[in-house]
């Protein structure tokens, strides 16, 4: 019997082992955020398989270049804070507005009942990382976006706006848990979903985490999904439903990347 | 046995992979050539932070044992108390908590230690503890003061005292950092 247990208990170890590997090797491999590269890259991943080099074609038509993010389960928190950030590069307005609006987020959380200590850290980063990409500075946007690159590839930035950008998703469906109670299937409340599957890094996004997030921050999304899906046609969603989309992203199951609009 | 209580799910927190050691040589200035405030030391920060709101405002029945952290901030001895109306009253237990230079994206490492280990459903007899937030459910928004609330109203919920089913098995042939066992966790309602 000794034998067994014994393997038992090493046969733990061994996978966890061996998921770190993994990982290393994803964290060793891909960059947070890639450079901006061309759409055809996608081609290349697919050759062969008619369906979806015949939706990428299509694809095409809106959209040249595409940036990918690291596949961690932090990828559509990172696509979406990298991709709305350019676009406030150059869009003073906005970005006043947005800035304004995240300052005081901080605030509404601990409202909410988060504990302001905890907070204060992630909330910090996320604005020292917004004021750094601030669109009246002197420099070229050229610059600025080399820094939002830099920054979104540094663990000690990136991460921590993954995390604020996650409580700001888990506050928005504590604020509404009424209405987004009917998207969570099973028994999960509210409250064991935020936990579970929003506060802590790597569980993924889905749909209700989209819509949470772009209804707090207030910024509309288009996701361009790429699945085995019927027709040629690859299918999009704008979140929220009818808004004016600034960030747009390319979602392949499990997976978001940034796209880039003709 | 040992297989009821392991977890089905295959995601595990891919923790390991967050702040990749920095090379110690190299000057603390980011890719774009600013400062870089967020060093190493950020998490002792965190912890300095932490350790004076406990101290400050400690939840009831919970005491940090301040010796301990100040001879190794790393790792901290927490005292907690069985709360009265409970099956737990008049007792008292010891966590240790073991935080690495990864805290707070890594969960801290927490054990019961000391002559008295509760005798309850996800608590092991040599200390490990069956709890989705010090794995899985961590999230870099909790705190030591939140895992002491989770341990102590794990324990005010408990409605019989007994061990873990496969207590005698795991406790012979488990890691000594309950971290790298992949737990299944039990009804929370226990």
């Amino acid at each position: 019997m000794d034998s067994v247990e014994n393997n038992d208990a090493n046969r733990d170890e061994l996978i966890i082992q061996q998921q770190r590997e993994i990982e290393k090797e994803i964290s060793d491999s891909t960059p947070l955020v890639s450079e901006q590269l061309p759409l055809n890259c996608l081609q290349a991943e697919y050759n062969g398989d008619e369906v979806f080099t015949d939706k990428i074609q299509e694809l095409f038509k809106k959209y040249k270049f595409i940036r990918r993010t690291r596949p961690d389960g932090n990828c559509f928190f990172r696509a979406f804070a990298y991709s709305y950030l350019e676009y406030l590069i150059t869009n003073n307005s906005d970005y006043q507005e947005f800035q304004k609006l995240a300052e005081a987020s901080k605030d509404k959380l601990v409202e909410l009942g988060f504990p302001s200590f905890t907070l204060e850290d992630f909330h910090e980063t996320f604005m020292d990382v917004i004021k750094r990409v601030c669109p009246s500075h002197s420099e070229t946007t050229e610059k600025v976006k080399n820094e939002l690159h830099a920054l979104f590839n540094d663990q000690g930035y990136s991460d921590y706006v993954v995390v604020y950008l996650r409580l700001i998703t888990s506050g928005k469906l504590q604020e509404d848990a009424d209405f987004y109670q009917h998207f969570i299937e099973g028994d999960f409340s509210i409250e064991e979903f935020r936990h579970q599957e929003v506060e802590p890094m790597y569980k993924e996004s889905d749909h209700i985490h989209i819509i949470a997030l772009c209804t707090a921050l207030g910024v509309g999304v288009r996701v361009e999904y790429l699945d085995r899906g019927e027709g040629e046609q690859v299918k999009a969603h704008d979140f929220p439903e009818g808004s004016d989309p600034k960030v747009y992203l390319i979602y392949r199951p499990g997976h978001y990347d940034i796209l880039y609009p003709n | 046995m040992l297989k009821l209580f392991k977890k089905t799910k295959d995601k595990i927190p891919k923790s390991e992979i967050i702040n990749e050691p920095k090379e110690p040589q190299k000057p603390a200035v980011s890719k774009c050539g600013k400062p870089l405030l967020l060093d190493n030391s950020r998490w002792e920060r965190r912890l300095h932070k932490e350790l004076m709101s406990l101290i400050k405002e400690p939840p009831p029945g919970v005491t940090v044992d301040t010796e301990s952290v100040q001879q190794n901030l790393s790792e901290w001895k927490i005292n907690i108390k069985g709360f009265e109306g409970t099956l737990y009253e008049g007792e008292d237990f010891q966590l240790l908590f073991k935080f690495n230079n990864k805290y707070p994206f890594d969960s801290p490492e927490v054990t019961f230690i000391g002559s008295n280990i509760p005798v309850h459903p996800h608590v092991y007899s040599n200390g490990h503890i069956c709890l989705s937030i010090l794995t899985e459910d961590w999230s870099p928004a909790l705190s030591v003061q939140s895992v002491c609330l989770s341990i102590a109203s794990m324990l005010s919920s408990c409605r019989e005292k007994k061990r873990p089913p496969d207590n005698t098995l795991y406790v012979k042939t488990c890691n000594k950092n309950p971290k790298k066992t992949k737990w299944w966790y039990h009804d929370d309602s226990v």
